[in-house]
């Protein structure tokens, strides 16, 4: 008997092992299953937009989110038809992007800086086909391939100087995904923002591990939070898909939370996305990804897409509830910061 | 007795006799059941669902050479945690092993130049094989030496081959003037071919496997450690060197998860980056319990597997279903076919003997 219950151990482990291996399991998207219609692709009066996500789900709140609902915004609009596939594998982006040139799609947009070398090979492979990439900067022109950036350092510049104005201990921390060049932008701009307003202030950075979940890894994020608020930071950027998200969570549980301890999101405005950061949102440097998205995919349509970069826009989200915590001398000094960043009287001095 | 009961009786003992094809054949099938009913619910026929999994991962030639892919590492790492278990140890850390291996024939295939094609593959895939199984001989060691026991020292080592790997690829082997973490591309005469749609890689998978099954089952050797993994005490006091087979077991079983990372470097990925090969140490787990332990059964375990996953992405695309049913399949699978409590339940005690054959695992 005693055999029996060391193998029903062992039996249990290897289950909470292999689940701990494979990702979450969400019920089907309603988004697509609604719609089942590409079976004419190929047909010059249709007009079919796909979609890969990076590793990451489309309902991360954040990144793949955005983008997902601007090339659906977009396809709906000019009465088209959106759909698309999830990464699971790193090692699947060109086997994805395949589902959708076989079907000949018109458009393929491609979510994340990760997936930049696969969408190169892949437009070289299907020069009929247009792909959006975002965040993928694009060194060389290839026609077929536009890449969406954007100045990511400017809304991280702001949201520094908001921080630099607001802290009591001159401690701020950034809890961050992948050091990839988007992440790396608005970091660096966070740093250079803070030290801008106050130059007494001490910025903590932490990167994810180089890892498949760098941007899915909530847990982690969490901790590096908690380790960056017992450190005495007040303020803390978190950005990075879930694993910003998981440092926003639990900052929002700190005590203290919206009245002495801020914490600010990303790429999105998350007041709206992720409601449990609400207590300590004091705003998000969103970067315009659906509307970049969206303004792309239309470009396709209506023909006037070009190959190269295309920069789209940066900014502060609301402040919402936490208005009050902000005096209107900051917010104004901030709305300066913001308004000169976007003539181009400020500069945030970031390069990678 | 009448003579249904004693037909009964021997269709039960047929079951009985053949639980360790029965039951995982079972196990399947109950699992796509089981799975069909959740497709149903997203309303989507599953016949539908399971043949877009099927038709990208056998009929389409990118996609079967992608299931060959994905089925290579599987296999191995399954195999390694096979002949863990078959010297009563439980491996779960393959995944490091595999990792490690992953980077160090990586990093053959750069640094190691001038060399033949076939002689520089064999030398990469060497030394991934002897780095997963020096990280294996580190547990055990400690386990034959220090008794420390290997289900927490391999899981220990996964995480700091992690450590160590997030280093080197993020500092000494970074690959220049790149914003990613990860080393430089394998010289062309490093690299694993496909031969049409089979990757030479399978075929190794293949060869290996045959040999293992070999081993355990016609040697000395082999019988060595199955006898330690039956009842170390009688294998003791038959004189066999138990510190000597759990350190060589170990060797062996870290030996096989490194082939399977270093198969994996030089075949698809061509460089080392931790985002690649996640989770493939665990997917040996699971494809080992599904093989009952049994080598020659991790083929068709791991090419189930591999299928799955390779067809996860025609799923979602047919469908929109997300690919993530697949775990959930298996997980299905996974647990009816470890839950021998639940066999024994249904078999009542007819199954005793055969039950008590198959589990001395990990004591």
């Amino acid at each position: 008997m005693k055999r029996m219950r060391t193998l029903a151990g062992i039996s249990i482990l290897a289950l909470v092992l292999a689940a701990c291996s494979s990702g979450s399991t969400d019920t089907a998207a309603e988004d697509t299953a609604a719609a089942l219609d590409d079976s004419n692709c190929a047909a010059a009066e249709s007009f079919c937009v796909g979609l890969v996500t990076d590793i990451g789900k489309v309902d991360d709140k954040s990144f793949n989110q955005s983008a997902w609902e601007g090339a659906k915004a977009a396809a709906a609009e000019v009465g088209g038809f959106a759909k698309y596939i999830e990464t699971t594998d790193t090692k699947d982006y060109a086997a994805n992007m395949k589902q959708f040139t076989d079907k000949s799609y018109d458009v393929i947009v491609t979510v994340g800086f990760l997936m930049a070398e696969a969408s190169v090979a892949a437009a070289k492979e299907n020069p009929n086909t247009k792909f959006i990439g975002v965040d993928q900067f694009q060194g060389e022109e290839v026609a077929n391939l536009t890449g969406l950036i954007f100045p990511e350092d400017q809304a991280g510049y702001a949201a520094g100087y908001l921080a630099g104005l607001l802290t009591k201990t001159n401690k701020l921390g950034s809890v961050l995904g992948l050091e990839i060049p988007p992440v790396q932008l608005f970091a660096k701009g966070f740093e250079a923002g803070a030290t801008a307003a106050n130059a007494g202030v001490k910025v903590t950075t932490v990167y994810h591990p180089p890892a498949d979940n760098g941007f899915g890894d909530p847990v982690w994020g969490a901790a590096e939070a908690k380790k960056q608020l017992s450190q005495g930071a007040d303020i803390i950027f978190g950005a990075g898909g879930g694993t910003g998200n998981g440092a926003l969570i639990e900052i929002a549980k700190a005590e203290g939370a919206g009245t002495s301890i801020f914490c600010i999101g990303v790429d999105t405005d998350q007041w709206g996305t992720v409601p449990e950061a609400q207590p300590c949102l004091v705003t998000s440097a969103m970067k315009g990804l659906s509307e970049g998205t969206a303004d792309l995919v239309k470009a396709v349509f209506d023909g006037s897409i070009k190959g190269g970069n295309f920069v789209g826009t940066t900014g502060l989200a609301d402040y919402h509830d936490l208005a009050s915590a902000v005096s209107a001398d900051i917010q104004a000094k901030v709305a300066e910061i913001v308004a000169g960043l976007k003539d181009g009287s400020i500069k945030t001095g970031v390069t990678l | 007795m009448t003579l249904t009961d004693t037909k009964q009786e021997n269709k039960l003992g047929f079951f009985v006799r053949n639980q360790t094809i029965v039951v995982p054949i079972a196990a399947i099938f109950v699992a796509f059941v089981l799975g069909g009913i959740l497709i149903l619910l997203q309303g989507v026929n599953p016949l539908v669902a399971y043949k877009a999994i099927f038709s990208e991962a056998w009929f389409d030639s990118d996609g079967l050479l992608r299931t060959f892919q994905k089925t290579t590492p599987l296999v191995l790492a399954g195999l390694a945690v096979t002949v863990g278990l078959r010297v009563g140890l439980f491996n779960i850390g393959a995944q490091g092993q595999l990792i490690s291996a992953a980077l160090a024939s990586a990093l053959a295939g750069i640094y190691i130049t001038n060399l033949s094609p076939i002689f520089h593959v064999l030398v990469a895939l060497t030394c991934g094989i002897i780095v997963g199984a020096i990280w294996a001989g580190i547990a055990g060691i400690l386990k034959a030496y220090r008794g420390v026991h290997e289900v927490i020292s391999t899981i220990m080592l996964n995480s700091i081959a992690i450590g160590i790997l997030d280093y080197l690829v993020s500092n000494p082997f970074k690959e220049p003037d790149q914003s990613l973490q990860r080393t430089k591309k394998i010289a062309e005469t490093a690299v694993l071919p496909n031969i049409g749609v089979i990757p030479f890689g399978f075929i190794l998978a293949l060869i290996i496997c045959l040999l293992v099954s070999w081993m355990l089952n016609k040697t000395t050797a082999g019988f060595r450690f199955n006898t330690v993994g039956k009842n170390k005490f009688a294998a003791t006091y038959a004189g066999i060197n138990m510190k000597l087979m759990v350190v060589t077991g170990m060797l062996l079983s870290g030996g096989l998860a490194g082939l399977g990372g270093a198969i994996e470097t030089l075949g698809i990925t061509y460089r080392f980056e931790p985002a690649f090969n996640a989770g493939l140490g665990f997917d040996g787990i699971t494809i080992a319990l599904l093989a009952r332990a049994n080598p020659l059964a991790t083929i068709p375990a791991a090419i189930l597997v591999g299928t799955l996953r390779a067809g996860g992405a025609s799923l979602q695309f047919e469908t929109g279903i997300e690919p993530e049913i697949v775990d959930v399949l298996l997980a299905i699978t996974l647990l009816l076919v470890s839950a021998p409590i639940l066999a024994k339940y249904l078999f009542k005690g007819k199954a005793q003997k055969s039950a008590n054959v198959t589990s001395g695992w990990g004591n």
